[in-house]
């Protein structure tokens, strides 16, 4: 056999077993329901229409999930299947959303009391995010309401490498894939304070803050939005 | 263009390829002699070094080159080197949910030309000095795809023209029966569009085995990088480039004579130390037509 013959049939091999294969992503956590519009205070004799969402075991929302809702107290805030409640009398009452997913019950729940008027307050969630990779990664940040849709806010304490090809953050209800994430962009401010401008999207949509190396689909870290 | 001002952490690794491949000695090759070379050479790798050089896990990516390297006395102390990287495959996977087997991120391929580079080396000794040494100036040209794929992550090319300088230094001598060589070198690679500079080193050393039917190579190199190029940071757009990889690697080689002319050579090359570099290792084998004697 030539060399040349060698070689050819070497090149063969090798390309052949230079196929795309799969990774496998471990994506599963635990199912969420979510109160989606919850209320500080309910106007006496007034009602208000709750709603709820079902993430599954990856985080998508499904739209067809059955919840039955509850008040911990029916004579200050009563509430029918649908999540319309109605403020009876001045107090405080527990709300409750449950619903059944993969054998297992999981709640969500809302402390609402009756007053002179209702009063939704404007949303504001926060936490920490944390590296889960090598990279130094790490800040508070800040989510709320903004005119068009929410705004994102790191403090001083943010601090991001910078040796990563493409770092993007996202928003997501799991923080294992970006599958299923609203990326809100590339990464260009990698120490202190900053805002991100986020339309069309509400305070209570995303559980998490993710980090990803956008190009090589490697998970930096992360952080709980609480 | 701005994203191509800055290299991947996969296509830096290519270089090994390229050092590994040229680190022939400061022997130059006689006037009309000639050495030529056809390997295929391939890196799969799921994680690498990160810029504290610990190592994280990463998209499985592969880079497949089949690469023709030749050198070409022109006279008895300059030689041409030309190493050209004929076709690169670089892959990367599909992301596979385990919960719903669904495709998270669909994997992506693509097949095109490296970057070729061309080069000289001069001997400063006279020829059959004990101890030889040689200067080599070798060019990088850009001829490869460096944003390719749906999503132009992946790459065959820097997009950048570099120039490195190298000087190299050697001596043959026998244990016992056998013929055996030990060189060293260092080189300055000046790189261009905001790439840092690099300072490249490496000590070699090979035994003739089986009656000079079997050359065993050894090779300890590495790059040092002079931080002095763009990083996320200072790049405004949207490139998605890294930069500053650094390394420290060994190759082993093994090349046997089927003729006085012809052999076949297999190498294994890994880093054991490195920041923003794949971290598993590289191998390659090839066919040789040894034209000098």
């Amino acid at each position: 056999m030539k060399f040349q013959h060698l070689l050819f049939y070497l090149i063969i091999i090798i390309s052949a077993s230079s196929c795309i294969g799969d990774d496998i992503v471990f994506d599963t956590i635990d199912p969420e329901v979510r109160i989606m519009n919850p209320v500080d205070t309910i106007g006496l004799g007034e009602t208000y229409q709750f709603k709820f969402d079902y993430f599954n075991n990856v985080g998508q929302q499904v739209s067809d999930q059955a919840g039955v809702w509850t008040s911990s107290n029916p004579d200050i805030i009563s509430i029918d299947a649908n999540g319309l409640a109605t403020a009876i009398q001045v107090g405080n009452s527990e709300i409750q959303v449950e619903t059944e997913a993969d054998g297992f019950t999981i709640t969500d729940t809302y402390i609402v009391a009756v007053g002179e008027n209702t009063v939704v307050t404007v949303q504001e969630r926060s936490g920490s995010i944390r590296t889960t990779s090598s990279y130094a990664l790490e800040g508070d940040f800040t989510l709320s309401e903004s005119e068009s849709g929410i705004e994102l806010s790191f403090e001083n304490n943010y601090n991001a490498s910078t040796a990563l090809p493409g770092l993007y953050v996202y928003l997501t209800n799991n923080p294992n894939t970006t599958s299923g994430a609203l990326e809100i962009g590339r990464v260009e401010t990698f120490s202190g304070i900053h805002t991100y401008q986020i339309e069309n999207a509400g305070v209570n949509d995303y559980s998490h803050v993710l980090y990803f190396c956008k190009p090589f689909n490697v998970k930096v870290g992360d952080g709980q939005i609480q | 263009m701005q994203n191509e001002r800055l290299k991947y952490i996969f296509l830096f690794f290519i270089q090994i390829i390229f050092i590994s491949n040229i680190v022939a000695g400061p022997w130059p090759v006689p006037k009309g002699k000639a050495y030529y070379k056809l390997s295929e050479w391939w890196l799969v790798f799921d994680q690498h070094y990160t810029d504290a050089g610990q190592i994280d896990p990463n998209v499985t990516t592969g880079i497949y080159t089949t690469a023709f390297y030749g050198e070409y006395g022109l006279t008895d102390r300059l030689t041409a080197i030309a190493y050209a990287p004929l076709l690169v495959r670089n892959t990367m996977n599909n992301l596979v949910s385990n919960t719903t087997s669904e495709v998270l991120v669909e994997g992506d391929a693509i097949n095109t030309v490296g970057d070729i580079d061309l080069g000289i080396k001069y001997g400063l000794t006279k020829v059959g000095a004990s101890v030889p040494i040689s200067a080599t100036l070798m060019l990088g040209i850009p001829t490869g795809e460096t944003s390719g794929g749906r999503q132009g992550n992946l790459q065959t090319g820097d997009g950048e023209f570099n120039q490195l300088v190298q000087v190299d230094i050697g001596t043959g001598f026998s244990i016992g029966k056998t013929s055996a060589y030990a060189s060293a070198y260092t080189g300055f690679n000046n790189r261009t569009n905001d790439f840092s500079d690099e300072f490249r080193y490496g000590i070699e050393g090979g035994v003739n085995l089986l009656n000079k039917k079997l050359w065993l190579i050894g090779r300890l190199f590495g790059v040092e990088s002079f931080k002095n190029g763009a990083t996320a940071e200072s790049v405004t757009s949207t490139s998605i480039f890294a930069n500053n990889s650094e390394f420290t690697s060994y190759s082993l080689e093994a090349a046997v004579y089927i003729t006085d002319k012809v052999g076949v050579s297999a190498n294994i090359a890994s880093a054991f130390r490195g920041e923003i570099i794949a971290a598993s290792p590289s191998y390659s084998v090839g066919v040789f037509w040894d034209l000098k004697k």
